[in-house]
């Protein structure tokens, strides 16, 4: 293990400069900047429209950020399958609920990682729409 | 309709590189914030870089118009904070944590639902937030060449080369 796993990942600048052409392409022949955190303030609208359809309409934020599904929804949901398809082609595809350097601080325990990644998950989001990131 | 079909399409090949590039993982933001892996900081340089050329490039020419968002010091400089806590304990971004989550690392789904309810507690925060941090320093749409009223390509080339030199020295330390 450790020392045997694989890293054949692509060079960092070359990843990253397609990356930087795939959004100069986007912004190209789309007019799209990619984001994510709205997709999250929106997809929470969402929920709150089924579950609370009172207290979803007594929210001013989501008569800003309306729920629909856009774009960003669809880049959002791409990401996910692009790394399933790059990880299970490349065999770098880990079933994992603990991280490897999480688990060398802080051991195997799933739920205390689960906590501490939902609330760092909110905690993050909040300061993501606060500064409209 | 080619909306979403292009939304889609745009997430895979963008999900698609960043798996590629070995920047999604725990280990690997967690080494950014720790200073000892900077695996991720040259992807992100590297992609503002060539977004930054392209896209300036693209608006010179007549074909694209820029996105910008309003400076408010208040939100922006207390949003990241609180930003950089939630973070540093996740360990995943709203981006990549859809990412971890395709090559399998499912401790992700913990964070999109904290996501989702910080999403959440931010729209009920919102009334209140409006009135006073997101009204603290407003500058507006405001861009670096239009403060210091220069041209914008002085400044990405200014940026280039400070990113260049930075790529140099992480190179050089083994980052």
């Amino acid at each position: 293990m450790g020392l045997k796993q694989e890293n054949n990942g692509w060079n960092p600048y070359i990843a990253g400069a397609l990356t930087g052409l795939l959004l100069v392409f986007s912004v190209w022949f789309t007019g799209k900047y990619v984001g994510a955190s709205t997709t999250f303030v929106r997809s929470a609208g969402f929920i709150e429209m089924l579950f609370s359809p009172e207290r979803f309409a007594a929210i001013e934020y989501f008569k800003k950020e309306i729920p629909k599904i856009d774009w960003q929804f669809l880049f959002v949901v791409g990401i996910f399958f692009g790394a399933l398809i790059a990880s299970t082609t490349s065999n770098s595809f880990r079933l994992q609920a603990v991280p490897p350097m999480w688990e060398r601080r802080f051991g195997t325990g799933k739920s205390k990682r689960a906590i501490v990644s939902f609330i760092g998950g909110a905690i993050a989001m909040f300061g993501a729409r606060l500064a409209d990131g | 309709m080619s909306d979403l079909i292009y939304g889609l399409a745009t997430g895979i090949i963008f999900g698609f590189l960043l798996q590629k590039g070995r920047v999604i993982r725990y280990d690997k933001q967690m080494g950014a914030l720790r200073l000892t892996d900077m695996t991720i900081v040259k992807f992100m340089l590297t992609t503002i870089i060539v977004a930054m050329v392209g896209v300036y490039l693209l608006k010179d020419l007549g074909l694209a118009k820029l996105s910008i968002k309003s400076t408010i010091l208040g939100g922006n400089i207390i949003g990241g904070l609180i930003f950089g806590i939630g973070w540093g304990l996740l360990g995943y971004c709203p981006g990549t944590q859809m990412c971890a989550l395709g090559e399998g690392r499912w401790d992700a789904i913990w964070g999109i639902l904290g996501m989702l309810v910080g999403a959440g507690i931010f729209a009920e925060f919102y009334p209140a937030l409006k009135n006073s941090v997101l009204q603290w320093g407003d500058y507006g749409k405001i861009t670096i060449p239009q403060i210091l009223g220069v041209n914008h390509w002085i400044i990405i080339i200014l940026f280039i080369v400070i990113g260049l030199l930075t790529f140099r020295w992480f190179e050089k330390k083994g980052l």
